[in-house]
């Protein structure tokens, strides 16, 4: 009893001391007093030898797209044959930052989120000088979120252009044509008849994730011409476009004219296949839904350009989307560097990842390449999908993406903005919060937060 | 055979003879604790001094590191973040332990019992949850707990109870998150109690039975008792576990819905991997704190009635 | 009094004093036999519910992908496939994962099954100076969130140049704190007698250890050797830092490599077939462990001590 805690408090002043001591005694521990590099020697060079050689470590999920890349390695052998491609599966979300920060076993590329280039751009490579060559030919949505203070940090890899998945065949037996679709009122006009015919519909999507909400938001943004934070990682969600997506959204769920599921929830794949959800505007990504998870509605869907958001204005934002990045530390850069500038600006090296190959023989259709002439309606990559009733999603899609505006960096705080931002939205949709009270309490915390405490 | 001494005192013997001996004895602690501080000193010292030193600043894995004092702790202890992490996992303690130590004492003496048939089936039963891997078992609990077409619903729609927003309502991610960690750890608990009841003297049960106590009565008087020590463990364990819980959040719920089931060790987790390392590393210290604290508390409490 | 210490378990003893004592025993075996159905009821509803999850992840493993993700719950024998499996023998490092989780298991184990109880008689038997200061550090090594640790263990593996290396997997956290904290409540309650009479027949302090205290907590020991094989099997947040290529990964790094492709947030259109690979994967994963524990069980759930004083 006392005995007990007499001698348990000793021990831990014991143990105090002890702590004490040594903290102000030891100096031992990585130099985290240094200052960061200068900024302009951490600019890629490509090398300029005839035929490079030597050894490069890539990672890259695990997954058919693992696949995907490995087949395509080969192809990158015959233009390159004296580079060794060591390439490997593995978490990177779990890795990538303790590697990049104890400089331990880096890698010379990494497949990255476009959300998170920003958070590592200071362990990257500068690829402005590399990308020079191509970045008129770029999706410039692409170049401006992997873009830090004027540099360009990432290897943009695929293009999601937001678009308008639709159930064709049970909105034409409702007697709605979804084809005249060219604003988000008309939208909305669109699921009212729909829900007149179907009463126990709620036919628009609601994303109740609040992430995937939050990237969603940010797909309704880039179709403005806005996003989250500006260029210089400002907040800019108090404004009349963020208002206006926010308005829209909010009276769907008032007027209970949603659907609100997680992504592919079973509750989101059970109203998709019996009808009561028929609208999902989405990034192209969606479409891996018709394919593979709704046995019942296969076939039934429809892909087509987002509705805008005024007369006349852009028809899709990005909603996603990954880049290859190049640590500082990586042993081989520069030949990181030639594999990817094979993979996403040569024909041989897109090809076999877009076209017909083992894993997707029909081709992969969930993204689009964001080299543009890569990216040419006229040329499709991937063959039309019968899951889409047949459809040339490759049309639909690359015409979309060349619609898409530029943008601004994702900040570094994006994924945590996720706790205010995404979570007020879903606050928004249990009728708790109104737009306005959103977007000026999300900026509130987010400068408190996350920016004030950088 | 010798009669023993009842009580605790040393057998006498000549100095002479235990001679070296007596040095031994005295160094013989040290040398057994050894190799554990050994490995203690070599990697969780340095670890812990350095993660000192980061909650005293604001590094963020590059570049410098500035000194910030306690600005790192004044920030935790002012954010309603933080606070909401601690009290989801004081409520989850409050939803998984009391059960689980008391689902967990009854399993275990059944499980003892010499008439229970198939006793190793069900012992091998209880404990694989515990083995199995938690993304493989995630998955299908989503599935149950959907609100619209998960069986759960179903099955309390039978008695004509309304859709639950089990994984998707603040009120009720909590509780759908203790079920999973009560499924998951429940039998480990339960090899721990049992190892328990193993030192019982039987003798006891058998003087109880003749005097004509009920089983039930055996229990309450004679096994919880007996058990309290190897009980106190465990509840101390599970304490550790419930405030450091992360993977069941990670991947079920992450987190939510509105951080609801953001536990402190999530919390701490979030911190970690946005790079805010000054921030996580002072987390931890409150962390531990907080959670000696509490060990302390249940050794007292459960010690006092000694 | 004898001495020895040789609980039996109290079922067994009740029932003697059932059949025994005179007068009552049919009202004692009727009510025992009502509580047994009672007890089996409670255990079969536990056991189901216990079971059916794995059983789930079992044999969702044999539907083709898609149909996982699709009809959660239906099982139609006829479409049984071993698609998942075959591509996860393909794609999936498991028997990499299988031979670095067995290693690091034979040697981690080892290194604590020995060294934890050993400490843990000190702390449990002797009085030495810094006793409670070094056990206090042993609670802290429990209290310690891993995760935090991990950056400047990193680092500190990295000027040992023991990155990717067996050493690292094996060494951090070797001598377990847990183990020693159990295994000194368990010790404790190891009368002082034994230890005083070993002592007297000129036994050396090792040697208590060794032919007096190891022998008497055997069953103990084999508890400690089942949960220390299950945290090590578990341990997953610093293998998956420091195992930085596909030949040092163990099991759950294998498993959480396939599983970020599902966590959080399901941006990937082969959502479906890493689900597939991930419940062949885990399946394969847990069979080794199960029948370690059912082999195991056997040793330490026994109800019999093997313990006694020689006169």
């Amino acid at each position: 009893m006392r005995h007990h805690t007499s001698r348990a408090a000793r021990a831990l002043a014991g143990l105090g001391a002890l702590a004490a001591a040594t903290l102000v005694v030891t100096g031992c521990g990585p130099d985290i007093t240094g200052g960061g590099s200068t900024p302009d020697a951490d600019r890629l060079q490509a090398p300029t030898e005839k035929n490079p050689s030597g050894e490069i470590t890539i990672w890259d999920r695990s997954g058919d797209l693992f696949e995907v890349f490995e087949a395509a390695i080969d192809d990158f052998n015959e233009v390159y044959p004296d580079i060794t491609v060591n390439h490997v599966a593995i978490d990177i979300d779990a890795r990538l930052q303790n590697t990049l920060i104890t400089g331990t076993d880096v890698p010379d590329g990494v497949f990255l989120d476009d959300a998170k280039v920003g958070g590592f751009a200071e362990f990257l490579w500068d690829l402005s000088d590399v990308l020079a060559p191509y970045t008129d030919e770029i999706a410039p949505q692409k170049l401006d979120v992997n873009t830090v203070d004027g540099g360009i940090y990432g290897v943009p890899f695929d293009l999601d252009p937001g678009l308008l998945f639709y159930n064709a065949t049970a909105l034409e037996a409702a007697g709605v044509d979804a084809t005249t679709i060219e604003t988000y009122d008309d939208l909305i006009e669109a699921a009212r008849a729909y829900k007149k015919a179907v009463p126990s519909s709620g036919p628009i999507h609601i994303e109740q994730s609040p992430f995937l909400g939050q990237l969603q938001l940010d797909m309704y943004a880039n179709q403005l011409g806005t996003s989250i934070a500006d260029a210089d990682g400002q907040v800019r969600l108090e404004s009349p476009e963020f208002e206006q997506i926010l308005t829209w959204l909010d009276n769907v769920q008032k007027d209970g004219l949603g659907t609100r599921a997680e992504y592919l929830s079973p509750t989101d794949i059970g109203e998709l296949e019996n009808g009561n959800e028929v609208f999902y505007p989405w990034a192209i990504w969606f479409d891996f839904a018709p394919q593979q998870l709704l046995a019942e509605t296969s076939g039934d869907w429809r892909a087509m350009e987002l509705p805008s958001w005024e007369d006349g204005g852009a028809r899709s934002g990005a909603m996603g989307g990954a880049s290859f990045v190049l640590p500082r530390e990586g042993e081989n850069s520069g030949l990181a560097w030639l594999f990817y500038q094979f993979l996403m600006f040569d024909e041989a090296g897109y090809t076999p990842v877009w076209g017909p190959n083992d894993v997707y023989p029909d081709g992969l259709n969930t993204s689009i390449p964001s080299y543009i002439p890569a990216a040419d309606p006229a040329k499709p990559l991937f063959a039309p999908l019968k899951a889409l009733g047949g459809q040339d999603l490759w049309a639909v899609a690359t015409e979309a993406g060349a619609e898409i505006p530029g943008t601004a960096p994702i900040p570094t705080w994006w994924a945590g903005a996720v706790d205010y931002l995404g979570n007020n939205l879903q606050r928004m949709y249990d009728g708790d919060m109104t737009p306005d009270e959103v977007l000026t309490q999300s900026t509130a915390d987010i400068q408190k937060n996350l920016i004030d405490r950088r | 055979m010798t009669a023993l001494p009842a009580t605790r005192s040393a057998v006498p013997a000549p100095r002479r003879r235990w001679g070296s001996t007596g040095i031994r004895r005295r160094l013989a602690p040290y040398v057994f604790v050894l190799p554990f501080v050994a490995v203690f000193l070599a990697f969780s010292v340095y670890p812990l001094i350095f993660t000192a030193r980061l909650s005293f600043t604001n590094w963020r894995g590059t570049g410098a590191a500035e000194w910030v004092g306690w600005g790192n702790y004044t920030y935790l202890l002012t954010s309603p973040g933080f606070w909401q992490s601690l009290g989801n996992s004081a409520v989850l303690w409050l939803l998984i332990v009391p059960i689980q130590l008391a689902v967990g004492v009854v399993i275990a003496v059944l499980l003892n019992s010499a008439k229970l048939r198939m006793r190793g089936v069900y012992r091998v039963a209880f404990i694989v949850p515990f083995v199995t891997p938690l993304v493989a078992v995630a998955q299908i609990w989503v599935v149950l707990f959907d609100q619209k077409y998960g069986a759960v619903n179903a099955f309390l729609g039978l008695f004509g109870l309304p859709d639950i927003g089990w994984l998707t309502t603040s009120e009720w991610a909590k509780p759908t998150l203790a079920l999973l960690f009560l499924w998951k750890t429940t039998g480990f608990i339960v090899i721990i109690l049992l190892s328990g009841l193993q030192s019982i003297d039987g003798n006891l049960y058998e003087a109880a039975a003749l005097d004509g106590a009920s089983r039930t009565r055996q229990l309450w008087s004679i096994t919880v008792p007996l058990l309290r020590r190897t009980i106190l463990f465990a509840v101390v364990l599970q304490t550790l576990a419930v405030f450091q819980m992360f993977a069941e959040p990670f991947v079920v719920t992450q987190g939510g819905p509105y951080n609801s089931t953001t536990t402190a060790g999530y919390y701490l987790y979030n911190h970690i991997t946005r790079a805010d390392l000054g921030t996580g590393a002072a987390n931890s210290f409150l962390l531990v704190i907080l959670v000696m604290a509490l060990s302390l508390l249940f050794v007292r409490l459960l010690r006092a009635k000694d | 009094m004898s001495a020895t210490i040789t609980p039996t378990p109290p079922d067994e003893l009740v029932e003697r004093a059932d059949t025994g004592s005179e007068g009552e025993p049919r009202r004692r075996r009727g009510r025992g036999a009502g509580l047994h159905i009672g007890s089996h009821a409670f255990l079969g509803v536990l056991l189901v519910a216990f079971l059916a999850p794995v059983v789930w992840a079992v044999l969702s493993a044999f539907k083709p992908a898609n149909d996982i993700i699709r009809s959660p719950l239906a099982f139609d024998v006829g479409a049984f496939t071993l698609d998942n499996y075959i591509s996860m023998f393909e794609d999936v490092p498991i028997a990499h994962g299988f031979l670095n989780t067995g290693i690091v298991l034979v040697f981690k184990g080892a290194i604590t099954l020995f060294f934890a109880p050993l400490a843990a008689y000190a702390f449990a038997k002797y009085s030495f100076p810094g006793k409670n200061l070094i056990f206090g550090t042993v609670l802290l090594t429990l209290m310690l969130p891993t995760i935090v640790l991990i950056i400047p263990l990193l680092l500190e593996m990295k000027t040992l140049g023991w990155v990717n290396t067996y050493q690292a997997l094996i060494l951090p956290g070797s001598v377990d704190a847990f183990a020693i904290f159990w295994m000194r409540q368990v010790i404790a309650a190891v009368p002082d007698e034994l230890l005083d009479a070993a002592r007297m027949d000129g036994c050396g302090e090792f040697g208590i250890f060794w032919r007096v205290i190891v022998p008497v907590i055997r069953p103990g020991l084999a508890g400690l050797a089942v949960l220390t094989i299950m945290n090590i099997y578990n341990d997953f947040v610093w293998p998956v830092v420091i195992a930085s290529s596909e030949r040092m990964a163990t099991l759950q790094v294998v498993l959480s490599t396939l599983a970020q492709n599902i966590t959080g947030n399901r941006i990937g259109a082969d959502y479906a077939t890493v689900t597939g690979e991930l419940l062949a994967a885990s399946s394969v994963a847990l069979i080794p462990l199960l029948v370690l524990f059912i082999v195991l069980q056997r040793h330490f759930i026994n109800g019999i001590l093997a313990g006694s004083v020689k006169g």
